[in-house]
């Protein structure tokens, strides 16, 4: 009898807390929104890197930035429909490696990205998703000549973390978005 | 006989003319003497009123009517007193006004300073965003980072506001989120609040997602 007393203690003291840390519709909506903006920024950063019109000290930058919206140790899937397989590299590496691509010019685009999985909440207050997105890659030579084009489908784990800082003297809230590893799912022509 | 009369009448009418004029001549003095009493109790109750501060004058007006009773020239001690001290009343309140016009000068100075920042600042995004290529953009945001205290100054973008709860994307700096627009090429936010320094530097920029 004490024990069905505490299990019942124990239940109704997890669902009170479970509901207190829900997020409304409208607070959640906010930050579904804001993780999307973050892939977005990253594809326009891999399009900066990418491009061989941008200045070296710029695409350094922008790799900064780029590796910065990761996870420790993510990593980025590469394919190639000429091998089949694909290959993980550390983000910087995947950065250094695409400013480096041996092309005359390079067009990176991504389009549909949306979530494949919505952010769920975790026992540790995470929020964890998964967003789709599909990379269409050209690349040219001097005459400029099409060489090479793929398209890759491509599934990025997503962290959304409520998190505190001090600022001015004021307690700040803000969501802590990391991404984790970027999965290739198919590449196709 | 005729003659007699004829001279008692010549020396009544002089009398008369001379005791007539003699009558006239002293009220004529009293007249006078009324009048510059008057312009003496006039004088110090203008004076005292200056003083005092009890006069609807403005501060020009009063300084012409101590002007006017130090010309007057009265000749008077009680009034040569009060004229210094008027005048040392109204030298104060000059000095007084002209620090309160100064003062509100530099209020007006600072609020239009203040406005003239976030249009310029706001502009500033928009210049950034549209820029042709890194070097305008990067040239953009070297002006407008002079607005700010330091390039590190913390920029706090609000994504949910409702009641008391404020949700912000994580904390960036003036000069990464200034690189950040020039780099997405878009504009998303408006300016929420800006905190400045006593140079009217910003010190703290708080965005809003639009």
């Amino acid at each position: 009898m004490k024990k069905i007393l505490l299990a019942l203690l124990f239940g109704i003291f997890f669902i009170g807390n479970t509901q207190a840390q829900e997020l409304s519709p409208e607070r959640k909506q906010a930050v579904d929104s804001l993780a999307l903006e973050k892939v977005r920024d990253l594809s326009k950063y891999i399009k900066i890197v990418g491009s061989k019109e941008t200045p070296w000290s710029e695409a350094n930058r922008v790799i900064d930035r780029a590796e910065e919206l990761f996870a420790p140790d993510a990593e980025i899937g590469v394919s190639s429909l000429t091998t089949n397989e694909v290959v993980y590299y550390k983000v910087r590496q995947y950065l250094e490696r695409l400013m480096r691509l041996n092309y005359d010019r390079v067009e990176i685009d991504w389009y549909k990205i949306e979530y494949v999985s919505d952010l769920q909440r975790q026992p540790d207050g995470t929020y964890v998703g998964v967003i789709t997105v599909f990379q269409t890659f050209k690349g040219f030579d001097k005459e400029g000549r099409l060489i090479y084009q793929d398209t890759t489908k491509k599934d990025i784990t997503v962290y959304v973390k409520r998190k505190e800082t001090q600022i001015g003297g004021r307690l700040i809230g803000f969501w802590d978005v990391l991404l984790g590893d970027m999965r290739v799912k198919e590449t196709t022509l | 006989m005729k003659l007699h009369i004829k001279n008692l009448v010549m020396i009544a009418m002089i009398a008369l003319v001379t005791i007539g004029g003699t009558t006239s001549c002293g009220s004529k003095k009293k007249m006078a003497k009324k009048e510059y009493e008057a312009k003496i109790e006039q004088a110090k109750k203008d004076l005292n009123a200056i003083i005092n501060d009890e006069t609807l004058w403005t501060l020009e007006e009063q300084k012409a009517r101590v002007d006017e009773i130090e010309k007057a020239d009265f000749q008077n001690p009680e009034i040569d007193e009060l004229i210094v001290k008027a005048k040392e009343k109204l030298n104060r309140k000059a000095a007084e006004e002209a620090r309160l016009a100064e003062e509100e000068r530099l209020r007006q100075l600072e609020e239009q300073n203040k406005m003239k920042p976030v249009a310029s600042l706001q502009d500033y995004f928009a210049i950034i965003a549209a820029a042709p290529d890194a070097e305008t953009a990067n040239e953009k945001i070297a002006e407008a980072l002079k607005m700010f205290a330091s390039p590190d100054v913390p920029v706090l973008i609000i994504i949910y506001h409702v009641g008391d709860i404020i949700d912000y994307d994580a904390p960036t700096t003036a000069e990464r989120y200034l690189n950040y627009i020039k780099d997405q090429k878009k504009v998303s936010v408006g300016i929420y609040n800006i905190k400045y320094d006593n140079n009217n530097k910003i010190t703290e920029l708080e965005l809003i997602k639009k």
